[in-house]
């Protein structure tokens, strides 16, 4: 298969989706009224609540919500062939992942801008409250352990991205001195911070420089990433990460552009294969698919992103479409471009996700009459930059969240070094103990039953509103059970591993993969617990809102 | 004529929707975070000379009511911030 058809189906996609069913939804359904204050409007405080242009707001909301997932699933999926993922990713986005975008924003943005926590305490119950906020810790620590995994592996495999990593930092730290202490130009500024990072790159590249014996320690690369993101979490964010996260956007734009162009330069033929096997790495199709491939199709963190920043800055409730469900839409072509980059490389086994990724952008720059080496570079330093531009951010959230949660009753977690190590320690332990299929597929269920959760929120106002909530519904129930299945057969094998000390092929399991079996299965077991809770309270709230007459008010409705 | 100025004013929309575009994706939480760091500074330094509102007597009296005249638009927006239902997903914004 000619590989530019899948970018262009994915757009095919959008535009249908855009213009018929999320257009149909955002008139019939939510009745978008752009006479209605928003709350950026009614409010307007300069400090969270400030309209934006929606231009504006699309970038802001596909960035934040495009980071490694979207281009990491589509590759880990590759074990099934590229068919399962190209199918989910372009039918998941369709029916279910911009209808939780678009609905967490709308939900949110018609109950004065709360946040998932609090519409779930007027909504389902107040303890729905409590276990979101767990299940969001939980499932940030995942996200940690994952992406850390990812860091240490690529920089481990790969020579040339280490001191790329390392004047990606330093560039940084003198950005963000350079914009709020300077007051230098952004332009100029900007210009500053990528060549000095493109400079050491090629400086790497021609002199070879490497860290010697060192180079493949794959537990150094760990440290070297906690520690990155121990200083992304304790100093103060403008200069530190908000820098290092302004010039790693044009350099996966840079990437992803080039990518882009020598998909429609040269079109090659797919060289994967379509379809493999129904049981991949001891992993069926069904449901982990739905849980690996997880941003690019479906995701919670986009509810969480589109409850808290984007629902506070929309200008008109017609920008909710445009700017939500449209920034999802874009998420699925990006995770198709990822998909297509790693489909175009020869069928190999034990390949990690970095080097497939590498590879592939190899051959693309080759098209674009660059030289291979330069590809095989920049896919996994894309990758790294990825992962550990949101772990940085992960860690910090952490820091604030153990704060939050247990600062009262144990006060030294409020110093911010000491809950950031906390944190630290639990994604050290996970990353190290853990394996990482199950740590991802992991990461992707909490992931999926954030998104499912939300959408439980958005059908459970829905239903309190009097209107059809069943776009909402139906994938909820669906993603809700495709989820609660995979957590169940990820926990099983787990704890069967940890319990009989081997793995699936009667292989003995050494002592810290034991524990590490535990951990997880623990953890898999904990979100299960919570899931189940929260869906029990949400049913009762659904029924209970069903039988209120029409017109009758409902607990904490505020619109 | 009017076909011409209608197809320019539609290029210039798109280049301007491009232009935001790019703005939004790379500086957008930059200057965001900008101007909630000053919004919070200010906000800050009206707890410190309003708090009684809140029931936070910080400064003598004579002090908060000197300062009363300049604070006072910003007053229902700030008892509104202070007094809103947070949590710690509030720091993604």
């Amino acid at each position: 298969m000619n590989s530019a058809l899948i970018p262009v189906l994915g757009a095919i996609v959008y535009l249908v989706g855009m213009r018929f069913y999320a257009s149909y939804i955002d008139r019939k359904v939510i009745q978008a009224d752009p006479k209605r204050a928003t709350p950026a409007r009614m409010y307007a405080d300069g400090v969270d609540f400030m309209p934006t242009s929606r231009s504006i707001l699309f970038g802001y909301q596909f960035k934040s919500i495009a980071g490694a997932a979207p281009v990491l699933g589509p590759i880990i999926a590759l074990k099934w062939g590229w068919l399962p993922g190209l199918l989910w990713i372009l039918l998941g986005t369709f029916f279910i992942g911009w209808v939780q975008d678009y609905t967490s924003s709308v939900v949110s943005m018609r109950n004065d801008g709360k946040t998932f926590g609090g519409i779930s305490y007027s909504l389902i119950s107040p303890r729905a409250r409590t276990i979101l906020l767990v299940f969001i810790y939980v499932y940030l620590l995942l996200i940690a352990a994952a992406f850390a995994n990812i860091v240490a592996t690529t920089l481990a495999n790969a020579p040339r991205v280490p001191l790329a990593i390392i004047m990606l930092a330093i560039a940084g730290v003198i950005v963000g001195f350079l914009i709020y202490r300077g007051r230098v130009q952004l332009a100029l500024v900007t210009v500053i911070g990528l060549v000095l990072f493109y400079g050491a790159l090629f400086a790497n590249g021609t002199f070879n420089m490497t860290f010697g014996s060192v180079h493949t320690n794959w537990v150094i690369w760990l440290l070297f990433a906690l520690v990155f993101s121990f200083f992304g979490s304790v100093l103060p964010i403008w200069s530190f990460v908000q820098p290092i996260n302004y010039l790693s956007f044009y350099i996966i734009l840079i990437g992803m552009g080039a990518a882009v162009l020598g998909i429609f330069v040269k079109h090659p033929a797919l060289q994967q294969p379509a379809f493999t096997t129904f049981t991949a790495d001891g992993l069926p199709l069904y449901p982990i698919l739905f849980v690996t491939i997880a941003c690019g199709a479906i995701s919670g963190w986009h509810g969480i992103v589109s409850s808290t920043g984007t629902s506070r800055q929309l200008e008109s409730e017609l920008d909710a479409r445009p700017v939500s469900a449209g920034a999802m839409f874009m998420e699925m072509i990006l995770a198709l471009v990822a998909l297509t980059v790693v489909a175009i490389t020869a069928p190999s086994k034990g390949v990690s996700p970095d080097k497939l990724f590498g590879q592939g952008l190899g051959s693309i720059f080759t098209y674009l009459h660059l030289p291979q080496s330069w590809g095989l570079a920049y896919g996994p330093l894309m990758i790294t930059i990825l992962a550990i531009t949101i772990l940085h951010l992960v860690v910090r959230f952490m820091r604030i969240a153990t704060n939050e949660l247990l600062g009262r009753a144990v006060p030294l977690l409020r110093i911010p070094s000491i809950g950031t190590v906390v944190a630290l320690i639990l994604t050290f332990v996970l990353v190290t103990t853990g394996t990482f299929k199950y740590i991802w597929v992991l990461f992707g269920s909490a992931n999926q039953l954030m998104a499912s959760l939300a959408l439980m929120i958005a059908s459970i106002w829905l239903i309190s509103e009097k209107r059809k909530a069943g776009f909402a519904l139906i994938p909820m129930i669906f993603m809700y059970l495709t989820t609660m299945a995979a957590l169940v057969i990820t926990c099983k094998q787990l704890l069967q591993q940890a319990a009989s000390r081997a793995d699936l092929a009667g292989k003995p399991l050494a002592a810290g993969t034991v524990i590490g079996n535990w951990v997880a299965g623990l953890i898999g077991a904990v979100l299960f617990v919570a899931a189940v809770i929260l869906a029990y309270d949400g049913v009762k709230a659904l029924v209970r809102f069903s039988r209120l007459k029409q017109g009758a008010p409902a607990v904490g409705k505020s619109n | 004529m009017a076909d011409k100025e209608k197809k320019e004013k539609k290029g210039f929309r798109l280049g301007k929707s491009l232009k935001e575009f790019v703005y939004g994706m790379a500086a957008h939480d930059t200057a965001r975070f900008a101007l909630k760091t000053r919004g919070s500074m200010e906000h800050l330094f009206i707890l410190i000379t309003m708090g009684d509102m809140l029931g936070i007597p910080i400064l003598p009296p004579y002090y908060s009511l000197r300062l009363l005249p300049y604070v006072v638009p910003q007053i229902s927006t700030w008892k509104r911030r202070m007094l809103r239902e947070k949590d710690f997903t509030d720091t993604l914004a």
